[in-house]
């Protein structure tokens, strides 16, 4: 995609990433969301959209003709509407992706799900963090690996059409990722790596979970080496020339892509659903309103990150990612601690040394 | 237009989505396309009124898009 044109302010997301709801029945040590389901957040928060007003913010999102809506959570099955929610985005021609821990998938879900394709498409991404039981459980809660495979053997058999694995990528499971491939090609299913953030419960498990130096190296070499696997643009500010074209090539929150909360708070990205980055919220504003001129999405948009222009790899990452840069160093304006260049040139792994900062000052 | 694709305008022109690949596609049309809702049993792009000759350029942008699958080529009528 041409940089000048993803850098300019388009007129409304291209997708979307809403937390439909808290809920969730695991306790991953990385969740991001985790945060936002201690009851004291809860209480702050105030309660989740009811289903008028998550079809409103559709009605508006289909108006806005945003293409994509990736829910996400807490586990978003465990909404009784949200079949009812996925459904109704459908009628309006937008298509959905849904984050899922697997475990609540049965036949009769995989059936429906399948149902909703003669409509529009709805992409299934089951996270699984690693390719065996004993580092997965690890991370996610013992006994979660089986239940996770019982899902995506149910999906394979069904031959699900839009299935991927996702591994959030920690030190834990990084050397995996090779078997991990191969464990979803398996079933028929794409791999999909993410980037392991110090936010939400990741701010605790970081020093524990965070890649070193070296892995991150070497995760840099395994993506240039497999341009199949998917990064949802996560890793644009590790990865190597040869993906170059592949995807974006810089932040894409509050320019090509938001985040809505569970009780319809506004943020840039997933990964900023933090009181700095609060822009506004759909049960009282119109997200197009608040996408347009909200001063948090115009400051974002207009941020550079000035340290970086002389880097060689400027052009390929643009400072890489914000929200990593501001749990870190608590500015958007920074660059990216974890980024290539910064890794590459930094024997002392310097990263290690930085610790997440849980509150805004 | 093919029932997997969404096209929207923006600044530049029209910005093209496939929902089966999740591939954008950016293209520089001015005001000289219009597209079609995003649901509806027939979805048309449209060329503006005033491009009653259409310009070798936007035949060969035409083009293009029928053959990224982008369009349907379709018998004038």
């Amino acid at each position: 995609m041409p940089a000048r044109l993803s850098s300019s302010a388009l007129r409304a997301p291209v997708n979307l990433t809403w937390e439909i709801t808290d809920a969730c029945n695991l306790s991953c040590s990385h969740c991001l969301s985790a945060a936002l389901r201690e009851p004291a957040a809860v209480a702050a928060a105030g309660r989740e959209l009811d289903f008028d007003q998550c079809r409103a913010l559709l009605d508006e999102l289909g108006a806005m003709q945003v293409f994509q809506v990736n829910f996400g959570g807490g586990e978003p099955f465990l909404r009784d509407d949200f079949l009812e929610i996925l459904r109704y985005a459908h009628s309006l021609g937008i298509t959905t992706c849904v984050s899922t821990n697997g475990t609540v998938l049965d036949e009769t879900l995989v059936d429906e799900l399948l149902r909703m394709w003669q409509t529009a498409p709805v992409y299934l991404q089951v996270s699984l963090d690693g390719a065996c039981a004993e580092t997965n459980d690890t991370i996610r809660g013992r006994g979660t690996f089986a239940r996770i495979m019982d899902a995506v053997e149910l999906l394979s058999r069904r031959r699900y059409p839009e299935l991927s694995l996702n591994m959030v990528v920690t030190r834990p499971n990084v050397g995996e990722v090779g078997d991990f491939a191969a464990l979803a090609r398996r079933f028929g299913a794409k791999t999909r790596l993410s980037r392991f953030r110090p936010s939400g419960a990741g701010c605790s498990s970081w020093e524990d979970y965070r890649l070193t130096r070296g892995q991150l190296l070497g995760l840099s070499g395994f993506l240039g080496d497999h341009p199949e696997i998917l990064t949802g643009d996560s890793f644009f500010s590790l990865t190597p020339d040869t993906r170059r074209t592949m995807g974006l090539r810089m932040c894409g929150a509050a320019k090509m892509t938001c985040a809505v909360a569970p009780n319809g708070d506004v943020y840039p990205c997933a990964f900023l659903c933090d009181p700095a980055f609060l822009a506004g919220n759909v049960a009282r504003e119109r997200l197009s309103d608040i996408f347009r001129d909200s001063p948090v999405f115009c400051r974002f948009r207009e941020a550079e990150v000035e340290s970086c222009r002389g880097c060689d790899r400027f052009s390929v990452c643009h400072g890489g990612c914000p929200a990593v840069a501001y749990f870190l160093t608590r500015s958007t304006g920074n660059a990216d601690p974890e980024c290539l260049r910064a890794v590459d040139s930094n024997p002392a792994d310097e990263a290690a040394r930085q610790q997440p900062h849980k509150e805004v000052d | 237009m093919p029932a997997w694709v969404r096209v929207r305008r923006e600044d530049f022109g029209l910005l093209f989505y496939d929902t089966r690949s999740t591939r954008l596609t950016y293209v520089r049309s001015g005001e000289s396309l219009t597209p079609p809702p995003f649901v509806g049993a027939r979805r048309t792009l449209a060329v503006e009124a005033g491009e009653t000759q259409l310009s070798t350029a936007l035949l060969r942008l035409l083009d293009d898009l029928v053959a990224k699958g982008l369009l349907v080529a379709s018998p004038a009528e």
